[in-house]
């Protein structure tokens, strides 16, 4: 246990000594800046082999926190699915510090990024260890607010950290991101506080463990006021659809790559937008329980919710990825898809009894995969971004000249993405699908099969934009102007080589893993909380067999078309968008982010402050004159020649003098009276 | 055992008022120091006897006064000491911070003058300041609703007085027109204190109770409520702060942000803890009222682009999250209330003292014209978020904690009248969003992109530390109160939950 106690405060200790150590030498602030992760991530490590014995498990640890009005207990709590998480986020999060050393290097503001970075990891730990919601909500909020800070980190917003554009698509300076992502994920927390507080009215607890045990007494007094659990559904998802960035609040993310690479890396691989996913997983023994035991319908609203939001997300992002011309935004688009894919997974856990493992795990694993192969792809991003002097991938081409070892890391990574097998991005994709087929739900099957689709294509295309193709004119430029594009430092090929390494060896292991992911949550979830599951039934048809092979197909169908145009580039696909007036169009309207991001624009932010300059100019202005003026002046008219003796409105102090003493005089004496 | 402990946190700041008016020529500049540690004893005073409060004590003093009906009596309990602590930490932050800012302002005001012009401006704003901690204190511990009238009545004084001579540009008719709606609160609290006065026998709070069920009750209540919902600025009586806000010298500002305060103090211990039962029928219209405010007061300080005038607009809606506490009469929303208050005036005294000093170093008010201070007056950035986030609950800010337990009364009070109540729980709840909007967004206007223009040749950096340390450590009070709230919540709770409310 203490060595999950450990792995949340070493991250804290670091965000305290590291402007302390900066003082002295930046070189002590350096290494208590990457060792305190290490140490964190040590710890992390150290729970792994409760995982392969989950009987022992959950262990919990607490202290009171606070005992009145109500009891809340600051607490950490150890169990399959909160060590996972830990790992995860710990480990990923200590690669990407390594990588920082080098990629950071001779920034002005490093201390103040280290220790934001740290708090970053720390909030995170927190929030993913946490025993309560409480806890988890103060983990919650501060790393919405580190994600702001980190993403603004260029605060001074210098046109070459902008990102957007070629014009006249508009460009966003970091600051304007970092305050996009707060106020969008903000909206979504806010509302899940409402939703985390009617379960408090009903369950009287906020421990996570109580909940899910309670839940027999307190699920059927809220189903007593009808579309009283839809409701706390709805909001309750609202602060994971923020995080995570799902639809409708999705719109923040594409633009959080403004900060630096690294810091893309942890938001996308590591914290920020898992954060959602595991909160997901961490409601779903509630739900599952109240509609599947207790038979309230409305508890199924919470799944439905999930799965379609993910399916939706994951495709929509997956075209916007499609024409995406920035680098990393093209990767931020794959995040928010490849998140909803685990939505997908955790959202038709509670569809049907023969889905809950299977849907969990998948989720899970997903999300383990996703976090090693996307911190690979932005980390690499980062290094090639800092070559070519350009975020634009038509700026780039041929790049692995230059950046071999880059090249066969990010190969590594987005063949993962694609999830072509071996990769863990091809078992733990493959799971996805494999549990919504389990769980009938053949919509989001098709659309998901779909996406697999555009995802391949973009993937494809960013690999061939980037390393294959004649050498753009931008680079020519550069090499022109004396730059020399080259591989990265040593911190940073090592931490991309690394996750590439990890890559390859959890392909290798991907079944192995998927089966003690599968019966960590077997015993969590129907040991131990006693949750009813069916067995899938044995069909006539394998479907492990059809969805592989489907995946593998849908991978083809969208590789091969990317493969002729941007690796060998048969065909020049500028040609084709001439050529073919509904091609522009999809290309125009996926360009537009599917005129969402416009939409947001036009009606949240101009709409708020044109209100405002509204409650301002006309409602409070207007007020302001009535009472202030038209009042005084209507008196003043009326009794002009008597007031005119006791005129207190006035610029003349001394009238103002008088009167407030004969006031207080008379007052005074009035009550002595 | 101190004696008179809380008599003297009354006191001592009028002795050192007369001290310094008396020798305002021989202390001359020495007056802000004096001035200050006067209310660091009284604060040291206050943390005494608010860990006997934590312990369980509940202090009293008697004092005859005018006859037996007009006494002076004074309680400290679990309710009264923590605000005056935490008022009283802010008043002594204040003083340090205007030693600097008051010497800025006279020149700003009144140019070159001789030493002994000056030092009469300068020794006048301390000893007038003091009546702040006075009027603030006796309101917290009188046990008499003539006295409570009485310190209610102290108020505008020095604020009246402080704003003519130090304020801004319109300052004396502001000042008028702030001492107009004092007035105007004051008869009120009057007329419902003397209906009191006739159906109870006596003006003491603590037989207010005997009221409960008779007709009259209902009317003492509204009396008095709108004295405090036009001090707390709720709207529709809201005009008035902004003009105050905008145009009082910046050292006192975040007083004022206590003065409007103050008023959930009294609505608590007056109303709520003596007459819940008839208090309940004006639940539900003060929440919709708060709600309206909220949001109205959060899209007014969205307009802003003076930023006195901002800072002086967002207290409009925050002082409504307080009331929506409080009317919606749970003990967690109560006691959340008016730990909201508390951290919501540490979080508005630090973001006006910052916009103080934004004025001070840069000589200009439109924040529009400011843009890319961070580099230059870091510590002034880190104030000003810092005041962000106390205002927008982040933690480990004390509005954080505050939020979740006023919330959870909230909601509670909510889900027992479903659908108003919920709705307004819910809307109430994702208002909050506009203050992390407004705040926010004017960091980002503020400190970050590039510098100004026309900003950057002047000398513009950090003010000194005797401005920026005191709200350093307030923000410090935040922090602990934030980290460990049980300290404020479990003396509220003393008091607050022995109500019989839900």
């Amino acid at each position: 246990m203490k060595f999950a106690w450990l792995c949340v405060l070493f991250p804290f200790i670091g965000v305290l000594s590291i402007p302390v150590l900066a003082k002295v030498h930046s070189k002590f602030r350096d290494f208590a800046a990457v060792f305190l992760p290490f140490l964190s991530a040590l710890a992390s490590l150290m729970l792994l082999p409760y995982l392969f014995n989950p009987e022992s498990l959950p262990i919990e640890s607490s202290v009171v926190w606070l005992s009145v009005p109500f009891v809340v207990e600051f607490g950490i709590l150890v169990d399959p699915l909160s060590i996972i998480l830990a790992n995860v986020v710990a480990v990923i999060s200590f690669i990407i510090t390594v990588y920082c050393l080098g990629y950071m290097k001779g920034d002005p503001d490093i201390t103040r990024f280290w220790t934001l970075v740290n708090l970053f990891i720390g909030s995170m730990l927190l929030l993913v260890l946490s025993n309560n919601f409480l806890l988890l909500f103060i983990g919650w909020k501060l790393v919405g607010l580190c994600s702001y800070a980190l993403i603004g980190h260029y605060y001074k917003d210098e046109k070459k950290y902008w990102i957007g554009g070629p014009p006249p698509t508009k460009y966003a300076s970091p600051t304007h991101c970092g305050l996009k992502a707060l106020v969008v994920t903000s909206f979504g927390d806010l509302i899940m506080l409402g939703g985390i507080l009617i379960i408090f009215f009903y369950s009287g607890t906020l421990n996570l463990h109580e909940l899910i045990k309670t839940s027999s007494s307190w699920m059927p007094a809220m189903a007593e006021t009808p579309g009283m659990i839809i409701l706390v559904s709805f909001l309750l998802l609202a602060g994971p659809i923020g995080k995570s960035a799902q639809f409708p609040l999705h719109e923040w993310l594409p633009e959080a790559m403004a900060g630096p690479g690294p810091v893309s890396a942890l938001i996308h691989a590591a914290t920020m937008v898992k954060s959602g996913v595991y909160l997901v997983a961490r409601l779903i023994p509630i739900f599952y329980y109240g509609y599947w035991v207790t038979g309230i319908g409305e508890a199924s609203t919470f799944f439905t919710i999930t799965a379609w939001v993910g399916v939706i997300t994951a495709f929509v992002a997956a075209t916007q990825g499609l024409v995406a011309l920035e680098l990393k935004k093209a990767l931020a688009f794959s995040t928010v898809s490849q998140i909803g894919y685990m939505w997908i997974g955790l959202g038709v856990a509670g569809l049907s009894p023969s889905a809950l493992v299977s849907g969990a795990t998948s989720g899970i694993f997903h999300l383990l995969s996703h976090a090693v192969f996307k911190a690979c792809l932005f980390l690499c991003a980062g290094s090639i971004i800092h070559a070519a002097h350009s975020i634009y991938m038509t700026e780039m081409g041929s790049m692995r000249k230059y950046m071999p070892l880059t090249w066969i890391f990010m190969l590594v990574a987005a063949l993962s993405l694609m999830g072509l097998p071996p990769l863990p991005g091809f078992w733990s994709k493959d799971a996805i699908l494999l549990s919504s087929l389990e769980a009938q739900a053949i919509s989001i099957f098709v659309l998901a099969m779909v996406t697999v689709t555009l995802t391949s294509f973009y993937t494809t295309r960013l690999i061939g934009m980037v390393f294959y193709g004649p050498e753009s004119m931008h680079v020519k430029h550069v090499k022109q102007a004396g730059g020399n594009p080259h591989e990265a430092d040593r911190t940073m090929w090592g931490a991309c080589a690394v996750l590439a390494g990890i890559i390859v060896l959890l392909g290798f292991l991907g079944p192995r893993v998927e089966h003690l992911l599968s019966a960590a949550f077997q015993s969590d979830l129907v040991g131990r909380l006693h949750l009813p599951v069916k067995h899938p039934e044995n069909h006539s048809i394998n479907y492990h067999l059809v969805v592989s092979v489907l995946s593998v197909l849908s991978v083809m169908l969208g590789a091969l078309p990317a493969y002729f145009l941007y690796i060998v580039r048969k065909k020049d696909p500028r040609v084709l968008l001439n050529k073919f007036a509904i091609l522009q169009i999809l290309h125009g309207f996926f360009w537009r982010r599917w005129f969402i991001d416009g939409f947001y624009y036009k009606v949240f932010v101009d709409g708020a402050l044109k209100l405002a300059d509204f409650v301002a100019d006309y409602l409070e202005d207007g007020f302001d004159n009535l009472v202030h003026r038209k009042f005084p002046d209507l008196i003043t008219r009326k009794f002009h020649g008597v007031l005119i003796h006791f005129r207190t409105d006035t610029d003349v102090f001394f009238y103002n003098i008088t009167y407030i003493l004969i006031v207080f005089i008379g007052l005074l004496l009035v009550i002595l009276w | 055992m101190i004696p008179h402990i809380l008599l003297q946190t009354i006191v001592v700041p009028v002795l050192a008022s007369i001290f310094i008016f008396l020798t305002r020529h021989r202390i001359g500049r020495k007056a802000g120091w004096v001035a200050g540690f006067s209310l660091l004893y009284t604060t040291g005073l206050l943390i005494i006897a608010s860990a006997r409060a934590y312990h369980g004590e509940v202090i009293v003093e008697k004092y005859p006064f005018a006859g037996s009906n007009i006494t002076f009596d004074l309680l400290g309990d679990g309710l009264s000491l923590p605000v005056a602590l935490i008022i009283n930490i802010l008043c002594t932050a204040l003083a340090f911070y205007s030693i600097h800012y008051v010497e800025h302002r006279i020149e700003a005001i009144y140019g070159e003058v001789d030493e002994h012009t000056w030092l009469n401006h300068y020794t006048r704003f301390f000893w007038l300041f003091l009546g702040f901690p006075l009027a603030f204190l006796g309101v917290c511990f009188v046990k008499n609703l003539v006295a409570m009238y009485f310190f209610l009545e102290v108020l505008p004084i020095p604020l009246y007085f402080i704003m003519a001579f130090f304020g801004y540009i319109d300052r004396v008719r502001v000042a008028m027109l702030c001492l107009l709606w004092a007035f105007f609160g004051a008869s009120c609290f009057l007329a419902g204190t003397v209906i009191i006065y006739y159906q109870v026998g006596n003006f003491n709070i603590s037989d207010l109770h005997t009221l409960a069920g008779h007709p009259a009750a209902f009317w003492v209540i509204l009396l008095i409520l709108v004295a405090l919902l036009a001090k707390m600025a709720v709207v529709p009586f809201q005009v008035w702060m902004p003009w105050v806000h905008a145009e009082h010298p910046t050292c006192i500002a975040g007083l004022l942000a206590v003065y409007a305060n103050i008023a959930a103090y009294v609505m608590v211990r007056v109303i709520v803890y003596p007459l819940y039962e008839d208090f309940k029928i004006f639940s539900m219209p003060l929440m919709i009222m708060a709600l309206i405010t909220m949001v109205y007061g959060s899209l007014l300080t969205l307009a802003q682009t003076d930023v006195k005038r901002f800072a002086a607009c967002s207290t409009i809606s925050q002082l409504a999250y307080s009331l929506l506490g409080i009317s919606a009469l749970t003990i967690f929303s109560v006691e959340g209330g008016m730990f909201f208050f508390l951290g919501h005036i540490i979080g508005k005294t630090i973001l006006f003292s910052t916009a103080g000093i934004l004025v001070y170093s840069t000589g200009i008010r439109d924040m529009r014209q400011m843009g890319g201070l961070g580099p230059k007056m870091p510590i002034t950035a880190t104030l000003w978020i810092m005041g962000a986030m106390a205002l927008s609950g982040f933690p480990p800010m004390s509005s954080f904690p505050a939020e979740w337990i006023m919330f959870t009364g909230i909601f509670k009070s909510g889900i027992q009248t479903i659908p108003s109540g919920l709705i307004i729980a819910i809307l109430g709840a994702v208002a909050i969003i506009l203050t992390a909007a407004y705040t926010f967004r004017s960091v980002k206007i503020i400190f970050f992109g590039p510098l100004n223009l026309s900003l950057a040749n002047g000398e513009i950096k950090d003010p000194p530390l005797s401005m920026s340390v005191p709200l350093l450590l307030a923000g410090s009070v935040s922090i602990i109160l934030g980290v460990y709230p049980k300290l404020v919540i479990k003396l509220f709770h003393l008091v607050v939950g022995g109500l019989p409310i839900p």
